[in-house]
């Protein structure tokens, strides 16, 4: 015990230097006086069994408090920082430390927090109560009252007989007595004999090496300490010693401004200098914003100011529609109010200047109509047909198809009313009406003028006609021919077999015009579109969107014309044989000129509906196209002998007239063979004739 | 494979490998969102537009090289730097080190941006043409409240007011000043230097408000910082060009009571005082002078021949409009009252000749002054009268000087409302729409013109010339160019006139013949009776021709005739609204 308190008294001492360690040093003596304490009390315990529990404590305490004394006397430690109150405090703390101790043993690790003691009076020295009839207040404040003083015979007598005595300790702070229990005093005697006080603690375990590992190469340093770690820096006391001087001298200055250099100069000095080229990004300057009109004016003419109509009617606006600035007027300068968004003005500008992506664009001022292309003047381009000079009626459905005798004395015209009429031109008189019974898809005349003979294609049957015109001989031989029976379908037509010479003639010239049969037929989605070369064996075959072309006498594919359109709806093809035009569903015109290449040459985006036909003059320059829109339109469209010349197309003339019915507006429009005049049959059952 | 594979090894190509998307950028760079901003401003990098947006419509696109350019600079140093020193200064704030945060306060690094200035202008022209925003944007901080919460400094503030003063002294001095625009937002100046036509708005001199909600006043200030820069750089090389020292000292009393532009103009006068004390006749400086003796402003002295050599170049260098605004106001002496925007009369007066004065500390002279010939008054009615001097309303200076002549000042009496301020800056027949106001100014211009036409113009300045010829040697010979200049300009004046006046007289014998001759035309078209057909024809053949244009121009066309449509719609409301006003008047009339 001397040793330890020696020890202890050592350490004290050695932390004398460093207060903040002090406190943490001074935990370290309590705790050896509680076993120290515990220890006395068991050793009476053994000794003198027979002394009443009280004086063991009495004792102990005064044991305690000599202990207590001696350390203080011992070293002048405490000497000047503690004082008596210290010396009191920690005479309480010791009584509270060994209260401390009792419920410590008590409950083995919980702390104070959990069970709260009885009495709430706190870390005041007991000998405050030592007078009074009680011991603390409890939580609610109440007195405790002290317990009955028992007489001391009369206690000895009760520990006497009670074989539990010896665990009894009393417990001032809460005036109460406590027994140990077994745990306990287990754990108290493990303490005694110098033992952990635990029984699963393992004193002597194995020594766990946590810094070698099997691939350290090197041990721990083992080296002592180096010789420069005690003695002052040699360097450090010379460059102080220079510092120092320096200052004497006046070589160091503390705090004085540094001398400026001119904040601005002439940046722009020599500009020769800076033509040398930066290798970035050419720079873009930003657009100037847009300089104010009058309407920004403090005070613009009365004319700028929006009426208040105006003014409601911005408010039903969309907000990005509203106009921005809504000019107002103020009759002198001195009642301009600041204006409310010039920061905001400003910042937005400024947002632009760094966030907005920045492109040259070259802006076009020029006047617009001078990008209109330069065509000749129509005047120049004339005959062509302009006004409606006849009307020719009679049919009572939609007129879907007409064709003009090769003289253009005579055409022919075919309706949905199942008849085909036959019109003089120039007077209108309706010649002859043949009833079909069937609604009639196509009509063509025989193109050799002395055979005066009309195909007609109505549901499923090619009828070939007698129109009954011409003279005399014409008729016979119109009837001598027609006396053999023709085939139905025009697929099976077979000229081989076909004897006679004329007739032969005759069958080849309508697959010439006949074409147009599978024309009806194709625009109804069933077969492709077709025509053929005029002079040469060349066959053009449409598919929805391209236009194949056949040489029929090699029987193999020359070239195929890309439109570009959605869907084909007429084709035409040019006398001379070299150009093409294309009629589409969506209501472009192509025009293709075969010696350029597979893509058109132009289109023309004319119609806002459907083309249903297309049609070539024989021999004027002119082509027409004949929308549902009830529209025709004549287009000038020469072409030159001369191949090193573009065909010529000048959009002429809009032929108004028809009305549409069912949706459908003209449905086939035709040159006269001879004069610049185009017939057009109308869905409302009216066919047209325009003149130059 | 997906479309946009890029096998392991292949570069990227196009506008994939030329472009970068900001967040791309910011990751390159290392930066965050702010401080990128920041360098994108200082360094004038803007995003730029792909061809192709190979990462979508929403993004914004940043050339690559736009962003080396950013990695490659300094400053990009400088700022981390200037962040990390910042973070030392918190840390040593929060350490309670009060003594150590202060010493890292005062030595605080400076960023200097002079460099980029340079480079982003590498030549001062590029500068002048630039201009604009700066201008605007120092002259709106100079009128705004310094605030704490926003972090604008009163230092800046007061800055960003000596900054646009420089500016406006060297314009006002140099008689650069062309145009003046009192708009709802503020008042437009259009100065012409070296050739560039540079606009800006000053706001008007009211307590400014700083609207809180949708201003980010971070972007402002970095690029106020920037503008501040430059401004200084161009301010000085306008200064260095005319031979005054920069920066002005200022005689601190007239600082102190608001008048710095005055102040300015003092100490140019000052500076090239050696130049006037030749051009001794000039009475409208004489007052100026006195009171500059007075105070003895610094000046210098030494190369007084070369200046003057060089004064007179520049005299020759002066260009006609030049002339024509210095001479605007000449003789006139101008008063203001209290109530007249006065920075901005200080301004433009000067800037075209005249002499100007105020009520308050500091003004050259007082009201009292019988040689005042024109006091500026903006109030309901005037108590004193002085006979020998006109009262006018501000407006009046603006439109004078706008119009470049002296306005009869009737419209602009005291407690009248003034005639419509027209904007100077609008094209009137390309706009299609004459305001009457535009109308009776033009007559007026050529009225005055006619009257400087004949004799008294000229006369006054062949006697005048003799006279100076005697009193200064030095600069005869360019007087005497000068003159004959004059009058040949004169000379051809007056005959373009004539012409014009019989061309118009013609023109009305020529429109009428074609009248007639149209007459005829009908006439006979009507006797045919074919007229009303090819009438219509007309009509169809535009379309026509549109037929044969390509898609692109076709779309062009159409997008050009839906400008001039809405073009002549707005027009045309103005003369529907011009129509209702006159009628409501003669109703009233009525």
């Amino acid at each position: 015990m001397r040793e330890r308190k020696k020890s202890s008294a050592v350490e004290v001492s050695s932390v004398k230097k460093k207060k903040e360690k002090k406190t943490k040093d001074n935990n370290e003596p309590r705790e050896q006086k509680e076993k120290e304490e515990s220890q006395s009390i068991m050793k009476q315990q053994k000794n003198t069994t027979s002394r009443s529990k009280k004086e063991k404590q009495r004792k102990a305490t005064e044991d305690y408090q000599s202990l207590r004394e001696s350390e203080l006397s011992g070293d002048e430690v405490h000497g000047t920082d503690h004082d008596v109150d210290n010396a009191d405090d920690h005479h309480e703390e010791d009584q509270t430390d060994g209260s401390e101790g009792h419920r410590g043993v008590e409950e083995s690790d919980s702390s104070e927090d959990e069970v709260a003691p009885r009495n709430t009076i706190g870390d005041v020295p007991l000998e405050w109560y030592k007078d009074e009839k009680h011991i603390g207040y409890d939580i609610s404040g109440k007195k405790i009252t002290k317990k009955e003083r028992q007489d001391k015979l009369a206690s000895f007598l009760a520990n006497v007989d009670d074989s539990k005595s010896w665990r009894k300790i009393y417990d001032e702070y809460n005036d109460e007595e406590v027994e140990l229990t077994k745990e306990e005093i287990r754990l108290v005697q493990r303490l005694l004999k110098g033992k952990a006080p635990h029984t699963d603690f393992d004193q002597y375990a194995d020594y766990v090496d946590w810094f070698k590992y099997d691939d350290a190469l090197h041990p721990l340093s083992n080296a002592p300490e180096p010789k420069r770690r005690f003695i002052p820096s040699k360097w450090e006391s010379k460059k102080v010693v220079q510092y120092v001087r320096a200052i004497r001298k006046g070589l160091i200055k503390f705090d004085e401004p540094k001398e400026e250099e001119p904040k601005f100069y002439l940046l722009w000095g020599d500009d020769s200098s800076a033509a040398e080229k930066a290798n970035h990004l050419a720079y873009i300057p930003a657009p100037k914003p847009k300089l104010p009109g009058h309407e920004e004016s403090y005070n613009p003419s009365l004319e700028y100011i929006p009426t208040q109509e105006e003014l409601n009617s911005y408010q039903l606006m969309y907000e990005e529609d509203r106009p921005k600035f809504i000019p107002r007027r103020f009759t002198s300068l001195r009642s301009v109010p600041a204006y409310e968004n010039a920061v905001k003005d400003s910042f937005e500008r400024c947002m632009d200047l760094y966030l907005c992506p920045r492109v040259r664009k070259k802006r076009v001022n020029i006047d617009p109509e001078t990008l209109k292309p330069k065509l000749p003047s129509r005047k120049d381009l004339k005959p062509y047909p302009v006004a409606c000079y006849l009307e020719y009626k009679g049919h009572k459905g939609a007129v879907v198809s007409i064709s003009t005798e090769a003289s253009g004395q005579w055409f022919a015209s075919g309706s949905t009313d199942g008849t085909v009429r036959i019109w003089e031109v120039e007077s209108g008189r309706c010649l002859r009406v043949l009833e079909i019974g069937e609604a009639i898809q196509y009509v063509a005349w025989n193109p050799l003028p002395e055979l005066p003979v009309l195909a007609v294609s109505a549901g499923q049957d090619v009828l070939i006609l007698n129109t009954g015109l011409g003279n005399e001989e014409e008729q016979r031989r119109v009837k001598d021919l027609l006396h053999v029976e023709t085939p139905t379908a025009p697929d099976v037509l077979d000229l081989g077999l076909v004897e006679d010479h004329l007739l032969k003639n005759l069958l080849l010239a309508l697959m010439f015009t006949l074409d147009g049969v599978f024309g009806r037929m194709a625009s109804q989605g069933r077969l492709p579109l077709h025509v053929f070369h005029p002079t040469r064996s060349i066959f053009f075959v449409s598919t929805k969107k391209n236009i194949r072309v056949y040489d029929l006498l090699k029987q193999r594919l020359i070239k195929k014309l890309e439109t570009g359109l959605k869907e084909v709806s007429s084709i035409a093809i040019h006398p001379a044989g070299d150009n093409l035009i294309v009629g589409s569903r969506e209501g472009k015109l192509c025009w293709f000129d075969m010696d350029l290449s597979s893509k058109p040459y132009r289109v023309l985006k004319c119609h806002p509906k459907d083309i249903t036909n297309v049609a070539f003059h024989r021999s004027y320059p002119l082509f027409a196209s004949c929308s549902d829109d009830c529209t025709a339109y004549v287009f000038h469209g020469m072409v030159y002998s001369d191949l090193n010349q573009n065909p010529l197309i000048v959009p002429l003339e809009i032929l108004r007239g028809h009305t549409s019915s069912n949706g459908r507006g003209v449905m086939d429009c035709k040159f006269h063979p001879r004069q610049p005049w185009l017939f057009t049959a109308g869905a409302d059952s009216v066919i047209r004739l325009y003149c130059h | 494979m997906p479309k946009h594979y890029r096998p392991a090894g292949k570069k990227k190509e196009g506008n994939a490998a030329k472009y970068i998307t900001r967040s791309q950028a910011l990751k390159q760079l290392q930066v965050n969102t702010k401080l990128f901003r920041k360098l994108c401003i200082y360094k004038g990098v803007f995003p730029r537009e792909p061809k192709k947006k190979f990462r979508g419509n929403h993004q914004t696109y940043y050339h690559l090289k736009d962003v080396s350019f950013i990695r490659h600079d300094p400053i990009l140093e400088d700022l981390r730097a200037k962040s990390a020193y910042r973070k030392k200064i918190i840390k040593a704030k929060a350490k309670r080190n009060k003594e150590l945060a202060d010493i890292l306060k005062n030595r605080q690094p400076e960023i200097k941006l002079d460099r980029l200035v340079r480079e982003r202008y590498p030549h001062f022209i590029d500068a002048l043409r630039d201009l604009d925003d700066p201008l605007t944007l120092v002259h709106l901080f100079a009128a705004l409240p310094g605030s704490d919460r926003l972090k604008i400094e009163v230092k800046r503030v007061h800055n960003c007011r000596k900054l646009s003063h420089e500016w406006q002294a060297y314009i006002s001095r140099t008689h650069k000043l062309r145009k003046v625009f009192i708009s709802v937002k503020g008042v437009y100046y259009q100065a012409e230097v070296e050739g560039q036509k540079i606009t800006w708005l000053t706001p008007h001199g009211m307590q400014q408000v700083l609207p809180d909600d949708d201003v980010v006043y971070d972007v402002l200030l970095s690029f106020l910082e920037f503008y501040e820069t430059l401004l200084a750089f161009v301010n000085f090389k306008l200064y260095h060009s005319i031979n005054v020292k920069y920066p002005p000292i200022l005689d601190p009393q007239l600082e102190a009571s608001a008048a710095e532009l005055y102040a300015l103009a003092r100490y140019f006068d000052a500076n090239s005082r050696p130049s006037e004390k030749v051009e001794a006749t000039q009475e409208e400086e004489s007052e100026l002078r006195l009171a500059q003796l007075q105070h003895q402003l610094p000046s210098n002295e030494p190369g007084a021949l070369m200046q003057l050599v060089k004064d007179a170049a520049d005299e020759n260098e002066e260009d006609e409009d030049t002339k024509e605004c210095k001479n605007l106001f000449k003789n006139m002496r101008f008063f203001l009252s209290r109530e007249v925007p006065r920075e901005s009369m200080l301004f433009v007066i000067p800037a075209f000749g005249g002499t100007v004065s105020w009520e308050g500390e500091g003004a050259p002279f007082s009201e009292t002054d019988q040689s005042i010939t024109h006091q500026i008054v903006d109030r309901p009615t005037q108590g004193h009268v002085y006979l020998s001097r006109e009262y006018v309303q501000p407006q009046w200076v603006y439109d004078c000087v706008n119009t470049r002549i002296i306005l009869p000042t009737e419209a602009y009496m005291v407690g009248r409302v003034p005639p419509p301020h027209l904007s100077p800056f609008v094209d009137n027949e390309e706009e299609g729409y004459v305001p009457d106001y535009a109308e009776t100014i033009k007559r007026l211009k050529s009225a005055a013109k006619n009257e400087i036409l004949p004799m008294p113009g000229m006369g006054k300045e062949n006697l005048d010339d003799p006279q100076n010829l005697l009193a200064e040697g030095y600069i005869s010979r360019a007087e005497a160019i000068e003159a004959a200049e004059r009058k040949q300009k004169m000379m051809t004046l007056e005959k373009q006139y004539h012409d014009e006046l019989k061309m118009e007289l013609d023109g009305f014998k020529y429109s009428s013949s074609v009248s007639d001759a149209t007459k005829q035309k009908s006439d006979e078209d009507m006797e045919t009776g074919e007229e009303p057909l090819p009438d219509v024809q007309q009509i169809s053949t535009a379309d026509m021709s549109k037929l044969l244009m390509s898609r692109k121009k076709r779309g062009l066309y159409e997008a050009m005739k839906k400008g001039q449509e809405r073009k002549k719609a707005h027009v045309d409301l103005l003369k529907q609204r011009k129509k209702k006003i006159e009628a409501a008047e003669k109703f009233k009339k009525n």
